[in-house]
């Protein structure tokens, strides 16, 4: 048991088909408390199905998904988790604080709504209906309804796409700072650059984790300089 | 202006109706569903109310006037005794009976009046006339077919009429009211919860739900309550409005009526929910409404009374919540009716088991969607 709770997740040689659409196709990872994953891969690779079934919200065919020591789907275990999903999937109609005070209440955590609004920006804007505010600030209060209820494992699924550079980096940093504070996160994007920022990488292409390691491992690895470069020599020559 | 882009424009909508193939099916298959419906609506042959004759008379006249009123078309007219037709007339199996009394044939040749007594049911005003105008008819053509006597004059007519509910001051307004009290909530808050909860699914904050410890069943009862609250406060509106401002005739508890519409308000929002299920978009969920709305609008006797319905269509009406509803409020409205009528119990236990049956269903759609 003590072995297990090292990991926050442990994913094994899980098989998930939509009809006769593979979308994973025997992947086995494991996210180790505190740190960073990225999960790395072009669109339709997988990484959103990897995520759903980390939340007990796919089953897999085959293959098994323990999170936080427990086997999912599980209920109990998902108020320990934060999920941000690829949209800001909000409700436009309610303010910021209205939505944050939601997504609290459902978890049952209100405590720390300021805190949240703080971490992300948005002490000042609380009020302001969710429709008409930027892109950005929808993506910011989106993750601040994501980490609310102060979750051990948090999965961003492509948090960063469509945001502004200096938003990028200001995310990232925050990413790092909850890591810091023993949170674990699993962020999947397509973008190779910022993903030099994750502690450990998984590679994903047709629904199979291809390599994993550091960025220098995956750098040695595939005996190139840069990540993308890796990660093109990686997946060449894998079979549909 | 170029046509080109115009057409591209049209050719564009068409494309996207090839796609949408449900939108095609509503726009070809529903109109004709629905003049199918009034088809048989208008012309079952189901439309004319049931009348007891009673004929009592010693002399020749009531037999000769019982028989022009069974070949009256428009009235289905069939002579009984007393005794059944008292108790068929609480049982909502006539719309009314005629009396010819024993001295009916006598008082007429003497006195020169007609007197028949006609018993109404009465809550239903359009039936009532239509009693009303087949008696006098009949009556007529009783008189034509007497020997003619010179020098007397035709007889007078002293009809008594009775309502058992009602009476003569009940208007159209009072019939459909009732109907329409409870029309008017289910619809508004069957697309109000629809649309709702199609909302969640594509702002994408349903997933975000699943995502999170709520469980499914806290998530549609959340719904529920959230609408059903919303959903009986316009009931209250709409019932004190009906009742107090156009003063639509009541004869029975309002408690009871709000309970009714309470109990409706619920089904409405599961079945809101429960459709929701299988639209994509909102375009898809607005295609419900007639789909839901018109069927119910024909059949469940808000209209057309069901018992006026060819036999295989009141199968289909029986199967209708809002039948149900209709029934229940025009019973509690017109005719009294209290919570110990077996009809108001039969009406409450259907809608009940209605709203559980949806409930139930909408907790299995929303697994079957997320799964």
């Amino acid at each position: 048991m003590a072995a297990q709770e090292d990991h926050a997740a442990e994913v094994t040689g899980v098989v998930k088909s939509f009809g006769r659409q593979a979308a994973l196709q025997g992947v086995s990872l494991r996210l180790r408390r505190g740190e960073v994953y990225g999960l790395l891969g072009p669109n339709g690779s997988g990484k959103t199905t990897l995520i759903r079934c980390l939340l007990g919200l796919v089953k897999p065919d085959a293959g098994s998904v323990r999170v936080l020591g427990r086997l999912m789907p599980d209920l109990n275990v998902l108020s320990r988790i934060g999920y941000m999903t690829q949209t800001a999937a909000l409700y436009p109609d309610l303010t910021v604080l209205e939505n944050l005070r939601f997504f609290a209440a459902i978890n049952g955590a209100e405590a720390h709504l300021t805190e949240a609004l703080r971490f992300v920006d948005l002490e000042d804007r609380p009020d302001s209906v969710v429709a008409t505010l930027s892109g950005g600030m929808r993506t910011r209060a989106s993750l601040a309804c994501a980490i609310v209820h102060r979750p051990e494992l948090l999965l961003l699924d492509e948090p960063t796409v469509g945001v502004d550079p200096q938003l990028r980096r200001r995310l990232w940093d925050q990413f790092r700072e909850m890591a810091d504070g023993g949170t674990t996160l699993l962020i999947s994007s397509h973008v190779m650059d910022e993903a030099e920022r994750c502690q450990r990488l998984g590679l994903i292409r047709f629904g199979r984790l291809l390599a994993e390691g550091t960025v220098e491992e995956l750098k040695e690895q595939a005996g190139v300089e840069k990540l993308e470069d890796a990660f093109l020599q990686l997946s060449a020559g894998e079979p549909r | 202006m170029k046509p080109r882009r115009v057409l591209a424009i049209t050719r564009r909508i068409f494309a996207q109706f090839r796609h949408d193939r449900r939108t095609l099916a509503l726009l070809f298959v529903v109109p004709l569903v629905i003049l199918s419906l009034l088809y048989y609506l208008l012309r079952g042959g189901g439309g004319q109310p049931a009348v007891g004759v009673v004929n009592l008379d010693n002399g020749p006249l009531g037999a000769v006037v019982a028989r022009q009123l069974e070949s009256s078309s428009q009235v289905k007219a069939s002579q009984i005794d007393l005794t059944t037709a008292q108790s068929r007339l609480r049982d909502d199996r006539l719309a009314g009976y005629i009396v010819l009394p024993t001295n009916f044939s006598s008082d007429a040749l003497q006195q020169g009046v007609l007197r028949p007594e006609v018993h109404l049911e009465g809550s239903q005003p359009a039936q009532s006339g239509t009693v009303l105008q087949a008696l006098s008819q009949s009556l007529l053509a009783a008189l034509g077919t007497l020997p003619s006597q010179p020098g007397l004059r035709p007889p007078r007519l002293d009809l008594r009429v009775t309502y058992l509910y009602g009476g003569p001051q009940l208007d159209t307004l009072d019939y459909f009211g009732g109907a329409f009290i409870g029309l008017v909530v289910f619809f508004l808050v069957f697309v109000i919860t629809c649309v709702a909860f199609l909302r969640e699914r594509s702002q994408g904050t349903l997933e975000r739900l699943m995502a999170s410890p709520l469980r499914r069943g806290e998530i549609v009862l959340g719904y529920m309550l959230g609408f059903t609250i919303l959903a009986l406060i316009q009931a209250a509106e709409v019932l004190l409005f009906s009742l107090y401002v156009l003063k639509v005739h009541n004869s029975g508890s309002v408690l009871l009526i709000f309970a009714f519409e309470a109990l409706m308000a619920l089904s409405a929002v599961n079945l809101g929910i429960f459709l929701s299920m299988f639209a994509r978009t909102e375009f898809q969920a607005v295609q419900f409404i007639p789909l839901v709305v018109a069927p119910q609008l024909l059949l469940s006797g808000v209209i057309f009374p069901v018992s006026s319905e060819p036999t295989w269509l009141q199968a289909v009406s029986r199967a209708l919540p809002l039948t149900y509803v209709v029934d229940g409020l025009r019973d509690v409205m017109l005719k009294g009716a209290d919570l110990s009528w077996a009809a108001i119990q039969l009406d409450a236990a259907v809608l009940g088991g209605f709203c559980v049956l949806m409930i139930v269903a909408a907790g299995a759609t929303l697994r079957r969607r997320v799964a």
